[in-house]
């Protein structure tokens, strides 16, 4: 670790003023799981830690009079597990408890997770596969971006240096009627290898009405299977094959099989085994 | 070798009123430090005026080394020295072996001329703090010039390969293989023309790290006014550490002390002397003051010792009712850069790693080579999880092509002998053994008859055997002995001195079980004294399964010593014989009067303070010292031997369930049988054996060093290296102990500490085939690999497949008419035994 001053502003503009200040050598920290250990091999080197851990507002989940729920960037992933949500906003602790350890869901945030641009990490492909919006803040501002906005095309996030990710706003939840989400990791406490998930909506008579397949880890960024999941619009749920579903989402998000690496042929292997999984228990809940 | 004590010594014998606690799970003495976070590890050390050292380490893997530039750094903040290869030049002696013999100076500090893997040593920084150090290393200039790469060992020894070693002339002369081992037994060619099946493969292993939490480090801290260097460092061996120490830097050995704190484990990877330990002594003396040198778990990686990685072209020859006739294997031993264990490895672990099976004809050809890779060494289990890894799935092979059940065939072939001792083909001395019990029990209790006989759908059971070697007589030292030093206390106490370090094996519980029931005084009384080169007597270390047979029996020894002593003291004053005296509750008694006495508290203090109570001419030591050297033999020139005292049996079975869109290899249950002799200490015996079996499960299903085309180390860190977790491991609640003690050694005692290895990845590997039908060849077992086969499988429309022979991009040899051929030059090896022998024995 290389020396630092750290600074630890009380509300979310003096945090945007400190990293204005001292960009680009300043970093904001919040719960530290990934920027610390980078920090100590000394592959990071801020000058600056800007800490959000003095900014009460930015902390925490409620619901707002759209229904949409607002989760502020420093909620631990251990707060949105024990969080008591209706629908599938059930999903996102469901999610948040099943990922690294235990230190690392009480110390880590789902801000964290996102601006790490980890495409293993679960949130990034939670908030792709939902199409939350994301919320920052910034000298010119306040600024609300889509998933797509907030990610990369090619990996990593496009926010500015003297701006911060101040909350992420769920769709409400009637919105989707079930989100699955599924991944593959070898050991507990490690990342996906591949994940997967699934947003849908099945209106009373048993008809897809909103469909959204997502894919993260295999690619830079969460990556969306738009066309495989547009064919399921306006079918009967009850006649969709997962399977060939799965199989036609593996090929659109890596393309059509070639001479692929063994890492991407198994990539494509997990991409039908979960997402048949995820589109499954998806419809599953929707109709129950 | 010395004369250990009668077996069923009289050491067992003491007051019949107190209880035995040899054989009792008695609580370990080490856990309430560990426990509550007070024991102190080479890190805790902080000793006045001390500075930190820290290693600038190559990124490269091969290359020549023009020239390293420490200007900047020296003028760096708080930056008291600076060394690189260059400064020591003529100044250390290079090494290269265990402890004496230094036959391969190939080790330096740091690289002088030429950087040979990834992670070696170029300079070193010491410096007021450790941040400061590390800052000193970013502004050293290091011009390098990168040379062709060899991380595949067949690739190293290939015609027209770089040359990684240069400047040593080894016994075959110049080149990447810098040892061979060869075994002659029986007549292979007979064996081969009479068998009526053979089966052949090519297997590979991968490397694995010793991952211990403790990190690899040391202290040394130079007395300028005594000349004396004291190092503090987490190893298995003191004297390995301070007899080399001493002949690299030329000091006497007496000015040379080591001291071991509490070590958080080392499963082999610490049994050696290190460079950062002569670097951390070279600072200290130049400045005189402390210096602190700890690695980083990267550094731990790349430069601690990983386990060696074998390519075998291994062959198994039977008769059609399943009775093994002979094995024959060409072994590509890859002992990374620079090794000082790595051919030791594939002598020991292929010798006794033919057991527990009596093969009548044997023929091994191995190559001991070098690659650009971390140097490799002893890891748990010592070559027979690789050599099992080979041979336990050839059985396996061997049975499914005749049709017979491997259990079955396993049992036909364990050696069962009507007497004991039994003596193999090999040479091996059995002593004793339940390994056909062991084998029974572990079937059994995996469910073995109804699991072949109702098989469900990717779900599969297998087996294998083995009998690990309890110490060791290693082909480069003639030597396998350990010591203790007993000493009875003026209160009655008794202090343990050994130079076998304790790190993980509970020596100061198995050791005080030993004593207390052999002295009569209590548990609690007892304590085990910090190895320390100064005074504790002079032994190997611990490493080889050696603790309860070797370093125990060298307690017994000094016990029983230590016993007479007292004993002739109460008889002077007791006016008694010694015959009529017994010793138990801290007291010694006239036979059948245990509440009567004398304390040993009293004795002890007339040994001390009242002189005129004791015997005429009593020379007043209450000290006591026995060294035990094992009866084992040296390899002979045809590979025969026996090397090991006695020997482990270990039966395990394994139930593995494999998801067919995932990969996951799930071991669901898992049963092991050990034969461990007489258990001193049951809860530390089962502990072993489920961290050894903790070790065999990452070597088949996640680490592995994963080394770039550049041989960059890929995954040098605990995130990627896929080393299990305690959610990996089924509940281990089928483990069965089928005693068979040891004859050889006085209490009965076998090893314990790697029984637990062996026999996992060959498990695993059989039970993956039973389950899927795909035979894994290399190691480990990842979900991709287990996928892609599976899909390769199901694609080509086998019953049988080979990962990875028959994926089709696989480009090593497929079929037997593929292999190469081993070098079999007529080279004959310096004989020791028979040196006076014109010729020797060149005989092949």
């Amino acid at each position: 670790m290389k020396p630092f001053t750290f600074f630890t502003p009380n509300d979310s503009d003096e945090a945007v003023r400190l990293l204005d200040q001292y960009s680009p050598g300043a970093r904001i920290i919040a719960g530290g799981q990934t920027l610390l250990l980078a920090m100590k091999t000394r592959t990071e080197r801020p000058a600056v830690l800007v800490s959000l851990a003095g900014i009460s507002n930015l902390s925490g989940a409620a619901t707002d009079v759209s229904g949409q729920l607002v989760v502020g960037a420093t909620t631990t992933y251990a707060a949105l597990t024990h969080a008591v949500f209706s629908g599938w906003h059930r999903e996102i602790s469901v999610m948040a408890g099943n990922l690294a350890d235990r230190p690392v869901r009480t110390m880590g945030t789902i801000g964290g997770a996102l601006c790490s641009g980890d495409p293993c990490f679960d949130m990034p492909t939670l908030v792709m596969g939902v199409g939350a919006q994301i919320e920052t803040l910034s000298p010119a501002g306040v600024r609300t971006l889509t998933p797509e906005e907030f990610f990369g095309v090619g990996g990593g996030i496009t926010i500015a240096s003297n701006e911060i990710l101040t909350s992420i706003r769920f769709p409400s939840a009637d919105v989707f009627t079930a989100v699955a989400f599924e991944k593959f990791r070898q050991r507990t406490f490690d990342t996906a290898v591949v994940s997967a998930l699934c947003a849908t909506r099945i209106d009373t008579d048993g008809a897809v009405v909103e469909m959204r397949l997502t894919i993260g880890a295999a690619t830079p960024t969460p990556t969306r299977a738009i066309n495989s999941a547009r064919e399921l619009i306006g079918r009967p749920a009850a006649d969709i094959d997962p399977v060939a579903v799965a199989v036609a989402v593996a090929h659109e998000v890596l393309g059509e099989p070639g001479t692929d690496s063994e890492l991407v042929q198994y990539q494509r292997e997990l991409i039908k085994a979960l997402t048949r999984k995820a589109l499954s228990r998806a419809l599953t809940t929707s109709r129950s | 070798m010395t004369q250990a004590p009668p077996h069923k010594t009289s050491t067992q014998s003491a007051g019949t009123s107190q209880q035995k606690l040899v054989g009792q799970s008695v609580p370990r003495k080490e856990d309430l430090a560990l426990l509550t976070g007070t024991a102190r590890y080479i890190d805790d050390i902080k000793l006045p005026g001390m500075l930190y050292a820290k290693i600038l380490r190559s990124d490269v893997a091969h290359a020549r080394l023009n020239s390293i530039d420490m200007t900047a750094a020296r003028q760096m903040p708080g930056v008291i020295d600076v060394l690189c290869g260059a400064d020591l030049v003529g100044k250390v002696k290079p090494w290269g072996d265990m402890m004496q013999d230094l036959l391969v100076g190939d080790h330096t500090p740091f690289a002088v001329n030429k950087v040979l893997y990834e992670g070696q040593e170029l300079a070193a920084v010491v410096a007021e703090t450790k941040y400061q150090a590390l800052d000193a290393l970013e502004v050293i200039g290091v011009e390098l010039e990168e040379l062709p790469v060899l991380v595949d060992p067949e690739e190293a020894i290939a015609p027209g390969a770089q040359l990684i070693q240069e400047g040593i002339s080894y016994e075959f002369g110049e080149g990447n293989i810098f040892d061979r081992y060869r075994v002659r037994i029986g007549d292979i060619d007979e064996a081969e023309a009479e068998a009526d099946v053979i089966v052949r493969q090519r297997f590979t292993t991968n490397r694995q790290a010793g991952a211990a939490l403790d990190p690899h480090g040391c202290i040394a801290s130079y007395d300028s006014f005594t000349g004396e260097l004291t190092v503090y460092s987490s190893t298995q061996s003191i004297f390995m550490v301070r007899d080399v120490l001493a002949d690299v830097l030329q000091i006497a050995r007496n000015k040379v002390r080591v001291i071991v704190p509490e070590v958080g484990a080392g499963f082999g990877s610490k049994a050696q002397i290190f460079p950062y330990e002569v670097i951390a002594s070279i600072f200290s003396m130049r400045l005189g003051r402390p210096v602190h040198l700890v690695l980083g778990r990267k550094e731990i990686f790349q430069s601690g010792t990983a386990r060696t990685g074998q390519v075998r072209y291994a062959e198994l020859m039977c008769k059609r009712d399943g009775t093994i006739t002979g094995y024959r294997d060409y072994i590509i031993h890859n002992c990374g850069a620079m090794s000082v264990w790595g051919n030791q490895v594939l002598h020991i672990g292929t010798n006794v790693g033919m057991l527990p099976y009596p093969i009548p004809n044997i023929r091994i050809d191995g190559d001991i080579i070098h690659t650009n890779t971390a140097p490799a060494g002893a890891l748990r289990g010592f070559g027979i999880p690789q050599t099992l890894w080979a041979k336990e799935q050839l059985v396996d092979m061997a049975a499914r092509e005749i049709g017979m059940d491997p259990l079955a065939f396993r049992s036909k072939n364990v050696v069962r002998p009507q007497t004991f001792p039994f003596v193999t083909p090999m040479g091996q001395i059995i002593d004793s053994t339940s390994v056909y019990e062991c084998l029974q029990k572990s079937a059994e209790a995996i469910g073995w008859a109804d699991k072949k006989a109702n098989p469900r759908p990717y779900e599969g059971v297998g087996l294998a055997v083995s009998m690990k070697y309890t110490s060791c007589r290693h082909p480069s030292f003639d030597t396998d002995q350990s010591a203790i030093r007993l000493k009875l206390e003026t209160d009655g106490t008794v202090t343990i001195y050994s130079s076998d370090v304790s790190h993980g094996q509970s020596h100061a519980t198995m050791l005080a079980q030993i004593v207390a029931d052999g002295l009569g005084v209590g548990f609690e009384k007892i304590t085990l004294a910090q190895p320390d080169s100064l005074n504790s007597p002079f032994g190997l270390g611990t490493f080889a399964s050696r603790g309860a047979a070797v370093l125990g029996t060298a307690c017994r020894m000094a016990t029983e010593r230590l016993r007479e002593r007292v004993l002739t003291i109460a008889a002077h004053v007791l006016e008694a014989n010694i015959e009529d005296l017994d010793i138990g509750n801290d007291r010694v008694y006239i036979k059948g009067l245990p509440d009567s006495g004398l304390y040993l508290e009293i004795l002890a203090s007339f040994a001390a303070y009242r002189t005129h109570q004791l015997p005429p001419g009593f020379e007043p030591t209450m000290e006591a010292i026995a060294t035990y050297d094992t009866p084992t033999e040296r390899e002979g020139s045809d590979g025969s031997g026996n090397l090991s005292v006695t020997y482990s049996a270990a039966a395990h079975a394994a139930h593995v369930r494999v998801d067919p869109e995932t990969g996951l290899v799930r071991v669901v249950d898992y049963t092991m049988a050990h034969d461990t002799g007489v258990v001193i200490n049951p809860m530390v015996v089962a502990g072993q054996h489920q961290g050894g079996f903790l070790m065999g499960l990452g070597m088949v299903l996640g680490e592995d060093y994963i080394y770039d085309d550049k041989g960059r180390l890929t995954n040098a860190s605990f995130k990627t290296y896929l080393a299990p977790t305690a959610t990996d491991i089924p509940e281990l609640n089928k483990m069965f102990e089928i005693p068979a003690p040891s004859l050889t050694i006085p209490g009965g005692q076998k090893g314990a500490g790697e029984s637990g290895t062996g026999p996992v990845p060959a498990a695993v590997g059989n039970a993956v085939f039973d389950a899927t039908g795909v035979r894994f060849t290399s190691l480990p077992i990842t979900p991709q690999k287990m996928l892609l086969a599976l899909r390769e499988k199901e694609r080509q429309g086998v019953e049988a497949f080979r990962f990875p022979d028959d994926m089709p991009n696989f480009g090593g040899p497929r079929t037997h008419a593929e292999w190469p051929k081993p070098n079999v030059a007529d080279v004959v090896d310096f004989d020791w035994d028979n040196f006076d022998d014109e010729n020797g024995d060149d005989s092949l």
